[in-house]
């Protein structure tokens, strides 16, 4: 098991948004997280990449109220609950958040050198600027340009390229389609099926629920803060109530 | 004139860019509002006086003591006072204005009120287009803009300057790189407490010491980057030559002009928030949850 996560909570202040949350990611599998808007999918990877730790170490003694996580979480075969977000990068555990958030004053070149931030290794480093640009030939063609002036669909690319140089062994992808036209919409997810061929394992956010499942080797739906089930993609839609009450579909 | 109005606005513009700068600096890695950014200043102004008058060294050795001292000082103030109270934007602005007061009241009560100087370090003057220029004036002109290529050399080429430049724009996901935002913050506060000290080793041997000689550049380097964008270092450069000429241009043409200097660059300050807020190169901060 690449990621292990048991018996999760997270409450702020009064208000629990994760609530007992088990769930796992084997190496080389696509994992989807799914559910409606405010289900705590972006919660539940802000906490497993130490953010919400962070959030939590910042918010202490302001008016933002008392952030409160419980339960273990492990990452190939480490225990990283109480780790800081900037050593669990370290392990290959690599987040690429959710609204893309390209350094907007940067030029592209640097956002992707800030992604391989904590590798000197030059020529590793060579070569993975080499992956993304293969994989993003448009990054490649605009590496001077300040960031802040790409479309959305560019700066999602920029996006996933940064975490790509961070050297990700388990990459979480944060709703990487919102806000994209259809035809870059597919873009993102066939690139995200090439990632996956890179032998990166991801764990994928998204609302574009019939497009994952069709890619996802297992699927959680999320509702809630809960758990509410997991499985196939063919699995899921034959159950008529998860299908109607929490797809949406 | 002419000569006079440019050579002041050059320096003037230098030595402001150089605290404005570090004013920006950790206004952006860590969004701390430091009022007493200049208190350091005027504290490594007094460190370099006290390294010549008692310790008997020579002004030039003095200057390169102070320098660590002022970084130590400043570090050391921000971990015990800052640090703890970073995140509320209220504590910190009254907590940074305390900690200014404390500094001036240390140099009042241990050196008075009076006037205090340190000899420059190369004496004589040459003529520039007719003007006589003190070859002082022109070595602190020329280690100015020395050392604002430097800063932006270590933001733009290496390692610490591309964590301080990520962070400042979006500490989040900064740490999603694997920066230490914590670590990053103290480099900020080195290097921009560093900054200050400069700009005092610079201005040393060419204005008098008092105890609240923090409080004019203050009032210039706020101004300043407001003009210039807060939290953005181009802006800060660009707003820091802005109010250093304009500064030499009132004191220069307006009789009795150097009562005004402080009361123009508020009225710039408060002109540019109710035309254009953000300044000339507006930096748009990434929202945190």
């Amino acid at each position: 098991m690449l990621l292990d996560v048991t018996n999760l909570t997270v409450c702020y202040d009064k208000a629990m948004l994760i609530n007992n949350i088990s769930l796992h990611v084997d190496r080389g599998e696509l994992v989807s997280l799914v559910g409606p808007n405010g289900a705590g999918k972006s919660t539940l990877l802000r906490t497993i990449t130490g953010l919400v730790a962070w959030e939590k170490e910042n918010l202490r003694g302001t008016t933002g109220g008392d952030v409160t996580i419980e339960g273990q979480v492990s990452f190939d075969g480490q225990r990283i609950e109480r780790m800081p977000a900037h050593e669990i990068v370290k392990l290959g555990l690599v987040h690429c958040p959710e609204r893309r958030r390209p350094f907007r004053e940067m030029t592209v070149y640097d956002n992707l050198l800030a992604g391989a931030y904590l590798s000197q290794d030059k020529e590793s480093n060579a070569k993975n600027l080499a992956t993304v640009y293969k994989l993003f030939p448009v990054l490649a063609e605009r590496s001077k340009q300040i960031s802040g002036t790409l479309s959305g669909g560019e700066q999602q690319m920029l996006a996933i390229g940064r975490a790509i140089m961070s050297q990700p062994k388990l990459l979480l992808i944060d709703e990487p389609s919102t806000g994209l036209a259809p035809l870059l919409r597919e873009e993102v997810f066939q690139t995200i099926m090439e990632i996956r061929k890179l032998g990166i394992t991801i764990l994928l956010v998204e609302q574009e629920v019939a497009r994952v499942f069709k890619m996802a080797s297992r699927n959680y739906v999320l509702s809630s803060g809960k758990i509410i089930a997991e499985g196939q993609g063919e699995q899921l839609l034959a159950d008529e109530v998860i299908r109607k009450t929490y797809l949406g579909l | 004139m002419l000569m006079d109005i440019i050579i002041n606005g050059l320096i003037n513009g230098s030595v402001y860019a150089l605290l404005a700068i570090g004013f920006s600096l950790v206004m952006g890695v860590a969004r701390i509002v430091n009022i007493a950014h200049t208190a350091f200043y005027m504290a490594s102004a007094y460190f370099i006086y006290m390294g010549f008058t008692f310790a008997g060294l020579s002004p030039l050795l003095a200057m390169f003591c102070a320098l660590p001292v002022t970084v130590a000082v400043g570090l050391a103030c921000y971990r015990l006072f800052i640090k703890p109270i970073q995140e509320h934007e209220a504590a910190v602005l009254i907590g940074t204005i305390a900690l200014a007061i404390a500094i001036q009241e240390a140099f009042l009560m241990s050196f008075g009120g009076s006037f205090l100087g340190v000899p420059p370090l190369i004496k004589g003057y040459t003529w520039i287009l007719g003007v006589k220029v003190t070859w002082q004036h022109l070595l602190a002109l020329g280690v100015a803009l020395l050392v604002l290529l430097a800063v932006r050399l270590f933001l733009m080429r290496t390692s610490v300057g591309l964590a301080i430049r990520s962070t400042a724009q979006d500490r989040e996901v900064a740490n999603l790189m694997g920066m230490n935002v914590t670590r990053v913050a103290m480099w900020a506060v080195a290097v921009s407490v560093g900054l200050a000290a400069i700009a005092g080793a610079i201005v040393v041997p060419l204005v008098v010491l008092d105890p609240h000689m923090w409080m004019h550049p203050l009032i210039m380097m706020l101004a300043i980057v407001v003009l210039g964008g807060l939290g953005s270092i181009e802006g800060s450069f660009v707003g820091a030559y802005i109010i250093g000429f304009t500064e030499a241009l009132v004191v220069f043409l307006i009789p009795l002009g150097a009562f005004l200097k402080d009361s123009v660059a508020l009225s710039i300050m408060i002109l540019v928030l109710l035309i254009r807020p953000e300044g000339l190169f507006g930096v748009v901060f990434e929202e945190e949850r």
